[in-house]
């Protein structure tokens, strides 16, 4: 939910996720589904509430994550915003989105090659998309 | 072992041999037998069956001719950008046959009681607009009603989030008796929803539920006085049911939600509480794909209200043991993949709400898991209601499934268990405290995993998403892009109205405010007094956080 920096459950050395929403929407049937199987799945994930970009690069720092999930509920250019803040600051975190994104802002976010799952993805999808990108950063 | 109840076509589709039979039971758990009798229909529920609608206990409507007399209202949820793209969307509909309009404030500025100036606003200003019309003072919510005919139509002010609720509906009754309409003949409503406000969209920043309970009290008992035709507060176990409560969880927290609204009436001691119960009888639910169990559901939610009213406060007057229904379609039913289908669906839930005897209906667009709906899809919602309101002579019969052995068994099932979740609640030190502990936010956290698997592992197969994936059409929905200039517009107006206005009885009106939020006044007055002054929709905000702080939300996980 929306609680700032809310940790779940973490098994030792699991790959860190930091779920954040980026409009001031606070639906969280979305995000709380995906927490939950990222947890499910292995992942330490730390959920950052509705955060700003500038607050979202402190956090991935802070926290040090392997990963960070975009949850999008509001104008596509909001996220692109915390994109580029984000790149700017850790060029080599991966970054995924999901929520109710439109086919337009999809092309949008694709366009900055990062990955989209929007709604009708599956959960399998979406792990599967996590464990993917945080081989890289988290291989011994 | 392939079982073939589906037939072979779905299970190739589905790329999966299937490892689970169809479910033979409600998204609520309620199974259901291959067909019912009158076995099924409890001895209580039967004593009943034979009312007529317009009889109490009511489940069977709460009007003897039913939509002969009262046809349900067309009722949609509008609103984007600037107030003027508001307020052409509700000319819009309204011309294409609304026969009512809701306005939507924006999301970020209103339901945070934020200006567009606020760092949180400015950090997402791309947003502004995307979610209603940014409306900050009197002069905002002017533009967006110009030209409507608010003397004679049903108008929903906003104000679904509680804090927000005072600010809405004071601003629209500015805006009417500007206009010299005599407020206590005004029609509308408002909404101040605890369910939408504390569990299915909970904002950034919010009043605590004590200080949110005492307002909607206010606007009750301001309602009561000044508005009679005005409905000031309505229960919206929509926003629960969309959140994950089910249909018996949804009944029961909604008569939850009631006690605590009819209980604090009555604590302040300063309004007649049959006058107040009438007043809170305007109840928003959702209908669902379960198109019998929700109808049944409808039937159920009368009752339980007439009995609530009737033994635990002792009112006895019809008027206000009627409850009427608002009914908005599940918007989580609604699919991104092959977006048409929803239209089918949002037909089929609509169905439901008018079998069930609602009041009034909107039907989320076939859009609604993209964006905010298009011209197009907004029309496509208004045109479902009218198909069904004149070529299917559904108006012409009162509770069509009245004395149906299954609707009637689930009609009763549905009572007995929604009293059985209010009960927890009360056990739980009642509605706003499962709020404040996130007990009921866990109920709704449980089905939104539970329903969210039976739709991914194909139990519940959802067409065109997890089933008949095949899509010939060239059709493709791209989502409404809304408009570009909001938040500059809203920026200039808001300089605008504090270059304008007279700056001493705007600070004198919201001193009269802070103190009103710290003393036992109703806030209305002073409210309608720091619009007419222009004070604006974020200092309101900040005179709020000061006197009472912030929820504390749950954490849930």
């Amino acid at each position: 939910m929306n609680s700032a920096l809310t940790e779940v459950t973490p098994p030792a050395h699991a790959p860190r996720i930091l779920l954040v929403k980026t409009a001031l929407d606070g639906h969280w049937r979305g995000i709380s589904v995906v927490a939950r199987a990222l947890r499910d799945g292995g992942f330490h994930v730390i959920l950052g509430g509705m955060i700003t970009g500038a607050e979202i690069v402190r956090a991935a720092i802070d926290e040090d994550v392997d990963l960070v999930g975009l949850n999008i509920g509001g104008h596509v250019g909001v996220a692109e915003r915390c994109i580029a803040e984000l790149r700017a600051a850790r060029p080599e975190l991966p970054i995924f989105c999901g929520g109710v994104i439109a086919p337009w802002a999809v092309k949008r976010l694709k366009a900055l090659e990062v990955e989209v799952y929007p709604p009708g993805s599956t959960l399998e999808d979406i792990v599967g998309a996590a464990r993917r990108l945080t081989q890289t950063t988290t291989a011994v | 072992m392939v079982d073939f109840l589906y037939g072979e076509y779905i299970l190739n589709d589905m790329e999966r041999t299937p490892a689970t039979p169809p479910l033979f039971t409600t998204r609520s758990g309620i199974a259901l037998k291959p067909s019912y009798g009158p076995e099924d229909v409890p001895s209580a529920h039967r004593e009943v069956m034979g009312g007529r609608p317009g009889e109490a206990p009511y489940h069977r409507g709460c009007f003897p001719q039913g939509y002969r007399t009262k046809p349900w209202r067309i009722f949609q949820l509008s609103g984007f950008g600037k107030p003027e793209d508001e307020n052409e969307r509700i000319k819009f509909l309204l011309k294409n046959g609304e026969t009512g309009f809701l306005m939507e404030h924006d999301r970020n500025t209103a339901d945070h009681l934020y200006n567009v100036d606020h760092p949180e606003v400015v950090a997402r200003r791309e947003d502004v607009g995307m979610t209603g019309a940014v409306m900050q003072s009197v002069r905002d919510v002017a533009i967006c009603l110009d030209g409507l005919p608010i003397e004679n139509t049903y108008g929903h002010a906003g104000g679904a989030v509680v804090q927000h609720a005072p600010f809405a509906l004071a601003a629209y009754w500015t805006v009417a008796k500007r206009r010299g309409i005599a407020l206590q003949n005004l029609g509308g409503t408002g909404q101040s929803d605890f369910f939408l406000t504390y569990l299915g969209c909970v904002t950034k920043q919010q009043i605590p539920t004590a200080p949110g309970l005492r307002l909607n009290a206010d606007i009750i008992e301001f309602c009561g006085e000044h508005l009679p035709k005005w409905v000031p507060v309505s229960i919206a176990g929509y926003n629960g049911g969309d959140t994950g409560l089910n249909a018996w969880q949804e009944l029961g927290a909604v008569m939850a939600n009631a006690i605590e609204y009819l209980d604090e009436i009555q604590r302040r001691g300063r309004m007649d509480l049959t006058s107040a119960a009438y007043r809170c009888g305007g109840v928003n639910f959702r209908t669902t794909m379960e198109i019998f169990e929700d109808a049944a559901k409808l039937r159920a939610a009368r009752k339980m209200w007439h009995h609530l009213l009737s033994t635990r406060y002792g009112i006895t007057d019809e008027r206000a043991l009627r409850m009427r229904i608002h009914i908005v379609t599940s918007g989580a039913a609604m699919t991104y993949q092959q977006p048409f289908n929803n239209i089918v669906r949002g037909t089929l839930m609509a169905l439901s709400a008018v079998l069930g005897g609602t009041q009034s209906l909107g039907v989320s667009g076939y859009d609604e898991a993209i964006s905010i709906p298009s011209e197009h899809a907004h029309q496509m919602s208004v045109r479902i209601q009218q198909v069904l309101a004149h070529e299917t002579n559904l108006h012409a019969v009162a509770d069509p499934l009245g004395g149906s052995y299954y609707i009637e068994a689930m009609t009763a099932e549905l009572e007995q268990r929604g009293w059985e979740f209010c009960e927890q609640i009360q056990q739980h030190a009642g509605f706003l405290a499962t709020l404040d502990s996130g007990w009921l936010h866990q109920r709704a956290r449980e089905n939104q995993v539970g329903w969210f698997q039976q739709e991914m592992d194909g139990t519940r197969p959802v067409v065109g998403v997890t089933a008949f994936k095949d899509d010939v059409g060239t059709f493709e929905v791209e989502g409404f892009e809304g408009v570009n200039d909001a938040y500059e517009v809203a920026q200039e107006r808001l300089a605008a109205v504090r270059r304008e206005r007279h700056e001493r009885a705007a600070t004198d009106a919201l001193k009269t405010l802070a103190a009103t939020c710290r003393n036992q006044d109703n806030i209305m007055p002073a409210m309608m007094a720091a619009l007419d002054a222009e004070v604006t929709l974020g200092e309101i905000g900040a005179v709020y956080r000061e006197a009472w702080g912030d929820w504390q939300t749950p954490e849930v996980v």
